[in-house]
């Protein structure tokens, strides 16, 4: 299998992600929504980490930022040794096609491409993917790869898009509520395929959700309060997926 | 206002692009059929207004010389109801500063008054008083255009005598509204003009002491003038008389009716181009809109609102742009009407222009917006009226993708997965993509189809002007001259040639159907004039029996090695059968051509020369001109180049306003189109397009996805186009095409590329102004919600 030596992604001491005084503030007309209000973190490379807080609590704001989508409004990002706060438009985009994949609660799967077309679009521009059948094979769907989303179910197109997601093999992989729209069953198997790319990619695995019982499976838990990072809380052994409550 | 009316008033707002987009094309529509059919009708009433207050005559006939004695006995024919006889004389005229000759047609008018029958409109000045022999009317186009104003003197050469003549008056007359010498292509107003002088001095000054040479009549309602005519005839018959003719075959009238068919068959070609455009956009934009709106009309339905309600809304955002295009359009065409009205004054003589539309052309085009939107908007609305709340508020099933041609493309072409993105959307929405395919080619063919004009033109006067007509100077002789005079033009120094050109009037008859016509011939060896038929072949005369245009075989039914009736006009009289031997497909008039050996069948003794061609040593050409001015037999001279030069202003001046109009007319369809199809395609796709982005595609990829469709689509209607506006050109080149003159089909390979330059251009720019919203893609926003 052609995928990276994940030790050669984790020297320790060195954080995937540091963040200081993040703040993002959102404009909407006359109000101001303080979705962060001066984070200061470190993500581990090659952890598991999950985020966990009550609605509105700057999550999902802060997965954005890290994942290159968009830009605090102060405070100083870096992923490595690039500042993600220095860069423009492009170095965003540049950075997003490099080390990132996302996994969203809505699979936003192209509705006129096949599953392992799906996976051609960030294949077909990344600079060391693996092959698509590959990808799908990890998330156990090669045989489904010429069907279209839409002969899928929800949690087999919730795959396809875990499949697209690491394809690239990615540094850094970004969910938002990835089993937020389905069943316990299909739901582990899907963090199941989390776990997967995390151990043997050695991919940064950022996961939110609302499910406390998936906070089991990380190395380290952020428990997110009203913009800020309330408690941070690590497990020294993270169950597998399997043994997860729903 | 309703809840409902203010949600259209929104979606109208929130649309405007688009709305405008759309009524800008079904303003096209509007437009052009305000100004055709507007000026059209304006033309037509000018007209008959100036027919019927100047009294323009019914019938028409001239012969070389006949009593006024004969006038009681036409006016005895049954179904006469007044008839004037009058001398009409041509004459050079004198402008010592002039080089250049000058004819002018000279008619006689009472001096009493007592003229009923083609009235002059008098502009300035009175008419010639009795007793004053030298007093004229001037036609006022030609006054203006030489500068001459009343109580200026003026030297003519009437009937080989030398006259001074002083202009008391100038005007116009029913009979001259558009004025073109003998042997011209076309109204020179510097080099030929009508003159109006007293009856006596007329006969007087052309030795007809009561005696006339032309006569019109008009007739009693319901008289049947072919009845007529042949009375007439059968009482000119031994004065010479040419043959009676109706107004079909007055010369003025014949342009004025030529324009105004060209005018009809405009309103019948150009609006419905846009109308169909209108209502395919329609059609696309409210379908989509109804499709996004699917949860809004179930929930509005399950508040108790009627299936007809939410119909009659839809329905009123495709009345709605109607209306603004209506009103557009409307205002757009009366301006462009003013512009083309202006246009026809400079051609045609008419004392008044109306330039009024009548509000039943503005009812009609807002009847076809109306409709054509209407028409749009039924599919639509057919779908929101049939849609079941229930139905409507769970979410729409996703679009169906299979695998099918287009995929297995994909694989074959090794597409990448945006580009089978691309091809797949195309083949998801095969009507959309269509209209905005057949959109695109309807713009380019409509473009292309104006252009091919201007190729036609320029291909039928190059074979006229330089292929058949070989001549620098037609010299046109006050009598029919014998080959005396042409000896004596041979020698004239600077002369390099001179040929006779022998016409003599003619009617053609086949079974019960006649036409009037001149047989023409050229000796054998002739060398300036040439028959070029359509493909730019010469044809040589046959030896024996006639050669004619195929307009003139059509209308009579002939075809070669048919016999028709040859009954010539004047002179002999001959009546003689002979076969057509050749039909001829020529650009220009109805002509009919024969041998020097078939004419003198016809005209038994030599029929004399009415003109002679010449070619000149340029460097002679002002001496030959003034030795040609001074000789008494010579009525006048055509310079070859001066023609050709007013030919091509002409054109060029029509042409350029015509192409102006139609540029933006045509870019108004691609514009309407490419926008409308282009905001869809984001608007579906703005997820997916986002998503791309979020999987860290550059904008610039981004927009290529978006745009390559359009691209695909723009790029499929190039062909198409073309094959449209082949159709479209020679539907316009037959539709133009009358007894005047035949447009050819000769498109030029320039005008199928500037017309898709242009499309593809606009299209290009619209589309980049769509495009830039991919800048503004909010990735974090849309991924938010589900699709
Ligand atoms: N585009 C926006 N404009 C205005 N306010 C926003 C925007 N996006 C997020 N917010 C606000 O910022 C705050 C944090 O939002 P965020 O989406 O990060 O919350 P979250 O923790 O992900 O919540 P959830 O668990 O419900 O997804 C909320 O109060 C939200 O309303
Ligand atoms: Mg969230």
């Amino acid at each position: 299998m052609n995928v990276a030596n994940p030790a050669d992604r984790e020297p320790t001491a060195e954080p995937a992600f540091r963040a200081e005084g993040l703040r993002k503030v959102y404009q909407t007309g006359e109000t101001e929504v303080h979705a962060l209000r001066g984070v200061d973190l470190e993500i581990p490379a090659g952890e598991m980490l999950v985020l966990l807080g009550p609605s509105g609590s700057g999550k999902s704001t802060l997965l954005n930022l890290l994942g290159g989508l968009d830009r605090p409004t102060s405070g100083r990002l870096f992923y490595r040794d690039l500042e993600l706060t220095g860069l423009d438009e492009k170095g965003m985009t540049r950075f997003r096609r490099s080390e990132i994949g996302f996994i969203f609660q809505f699979y936003n799967l192209m509705p006129s491409l096949t599953a392992e077309e799906n996976v051609r679009l960030v294949t077909d521009i990344a600079a060391h993917p693996m092959d698509a059948v590959e990808a799908l094979a990890l998330v156990g769907l090669a045989d489904r790869r010429d069907h279209y989303p839409a002969q899928l179910s929800g949690g087999e197109q919730q795959r396809v898009a875990v499949a697209r997601a690491i394809a690239k093999q990615p540094g850094v992989l970004l969910c938002d509520e990835p089993t937020g729209a389905l069943d316990s069953t299909t739901g582990i198997r899907v963090l199941e395929t989390l776990a997967t790319a995390n151990r043997e990619l050695g991919a940064t695995v950022v996961v939110i959700t609302h499910n406390v019982g998936i906070a089991a499976m990380a190395d380290r838990v952020f428990h997110f309060l009203d913009g800020n990072i309330a408690r941070t809380e690590v497990h020294e052994h993270p169950i597998s997926p399997l043994e997860i409550s729903w | 206002m309703t809840a409902l009316d203010l949600k259209l008033v929104r979606d109208l707002w929130r649309m405007r692009g688009q709305a405008l987009a759309i009524a800008l094309v079904l303003a096209a529509a509007t437009a052009t059929f305000v100004l055709s059919m507007g000026v059209h009708r304006s033309l037509t009433e000018t007209r008959d207004a100036y027919y019927e207050r100047n009294a323009f005559a019914d019938v028409f006939a001239e012969m070389t010389r006949a009593p006024r004695a004969v006038l009681p006995q036409i006016a005895a024919i049954a179904g006469v109801k007044r008839v004037e006889g009058t001398i009409r004389q041509f004459a050079t005229l004198d402008f010592p500063d002039r080089v250049e000759p000058v004819r002018a047609l000279i008619n006689s008018v009472d001096e009493h008054g007592r003229t009923r029958l083609n009235r002059i409109k008098l502009r300035q000045g009175r008419l010639p008083q009795a007793g004053a022999a030298d007093e004229v009317v001037v036609d006022e186009v030609f006054a203006k255009a030489n500068g001459l104003d009343i109580g200026d003197r003026v030297d003519a050469l009437i009937y080989g005598r030398k006259q001074s003549l002083r202009i008391v008056g100038t005007g116009l007359a029913p009979n001259y509204i558009y004025a073109m010498a003998p042997g011209d292509l076309i109204p020179d107003d510097r080099r030929f003009g009508i003159l109006w002088m007293g009856e006596k001095a007329l006969e007087a000054a052309t030795d007809r002491t009561e005696a006339i040479n032309a006569l019109s009549l008009t007739l009693e309602r319901g008289a049947a003038q072919a009845e007529v005519i042949r009375k007439v005839d059968s009482l000119l018959d031994r004065y010479g008389g040419t043959g009676a003719y109706g107004r079909e075959d007055q010369l003025s009238n014949t342009f004025l009716d030529n324009e105004l068919m060209q005018l009809e068959a405009l309103t019948r070609v150009i609006p419905p181009i846009f109308l169909l455009v209108s209502t395919f956009l329609v059609y696309i934009v409210l379908g989509r809109m109804i499709r996004t709106e699917r949860t809004q009309i179930g929930l509005v339905k399950a508040f108790g609102y009627s299936d007809w309600a939410i119909g009659w809304h839809y329905l009123k955002f495709a009345l709605a742009i109607a209306v603004l295009a209506t009103i557009l359009g409307s205002f757009a065409g009366t301006w462009m009407g003013q512009g083309m009205t202006r246009l026809y004054a400079q051609y045609y003589r008419f004392p008044f222009l109306y330039y009024e539309i009548a509000p039943s052309v503005f009812l009609g085009a807002a009847g076809l917006s109306i409709g054509a939107a209407a028409l749009g908007a039924l599919g639509g609305v057919r779908e929101a009226v049939r849609l079941n709340p229930a139905v409507a508020m769970s979410p729409p099933p996703p679009p169906v993708y299979r695998t099918g041609l287009v995929e297995r493309l994909g694989a074959w072409g090794g597409f990448t997965a945006t580009g089978n993105m691309i091809a797949r959307h195309i083949a998801r929405w095969p009507w959309r993509s269509a209209v905005t395919v057949l959109g695109v080619a309807l713009s380019m063919g409509l473009l292309f189809a104006t252009m091919q004009f201007v190729d036609s033109s320029k291909v039928m006067l190059d074979s006229y002007f330089y292929r058949a007509q070989r001549q620098d100077l037609t010299v046109t002789f006050i009598e029919p001259r014998n080959e005396d005079v042409l000896f004596e033009l041979s020698q004239l120094r600077g002369v390099l040639r001179a040929e006779p050109i022998r016409a003599v009037p003619v009617k053609i008859g086949r079974g019960n159907r006649t036409e009037r016509s001149a047989i023409e011939s050229a000796p054998a060896g002739a060398t300036l004039t040439a028959r070029i038929d359509a493909d730019g072949r010469e044809i040589e005369l046959p030896p024996a029996g006639l050669m004619m245009s195929r307009q003139l075989a059509d209308k009579l039914g002939a075809r070669a090695g048919d016999r028709v009736l040859v009954e010539m006009l004047g002179g002999r009289r001959t009546t003689i059968y002979l076969p057509v031997a050749a039909v001829i497909d020529e650009f220009i008039g109805e002509r009919v051509y024969a041998s020097e050996a078939t004419m003198d069948r016809i005209a038994r003794d030599a029929a004399p020369a009415g003109s002679a061609l010449l070619r000149i040593d340029s460097s002679q050409r002002r001496r030959i001109l003034s030795e040609l001015k001074a000789m008494p037999e010579v009525l006048g001279v055509t310079e070859r180049s001066a023609a050709m030069g007013k030919f091509e202003d002409m054109i060029d001046e029509n042409i350029n306003t015509m192409l102006a109009f139609y540029i933006s007319f045509a870019s108004a369809i691609a514009v309407g189109v490419v926008y409308n199809s282009a905001r869809i395609l984001f608007s579906e796709r703005v997820h997916e397009l986002a998503t791309l982005r979020v999987l860290g595609y550059y904008r610039s990829e981004v927009g290529v996805v978006l745009l390559g469709e359009l691209a695909v689509l723009v790029l499929a209607a190039v062909p198409v186009g073309c094959v449209i506006g082949n159709w479209l050109a020679r539907l316009m080149t037959a539709m133009f095409s009358s007894d005047l003159f035949r447009l050819p089909f000769a498109p030029s390979p320039a005008s199928y590329g500037y017309s898709a330059l242009v499309v593809l251009g606009a299209a290009s720019l619209t589309a980049l102004l769509v495009a830039r919203r991919v800048l503004e893609l909010d990735m974090v926003r849309v991924l938010k919600a589900r699709e």
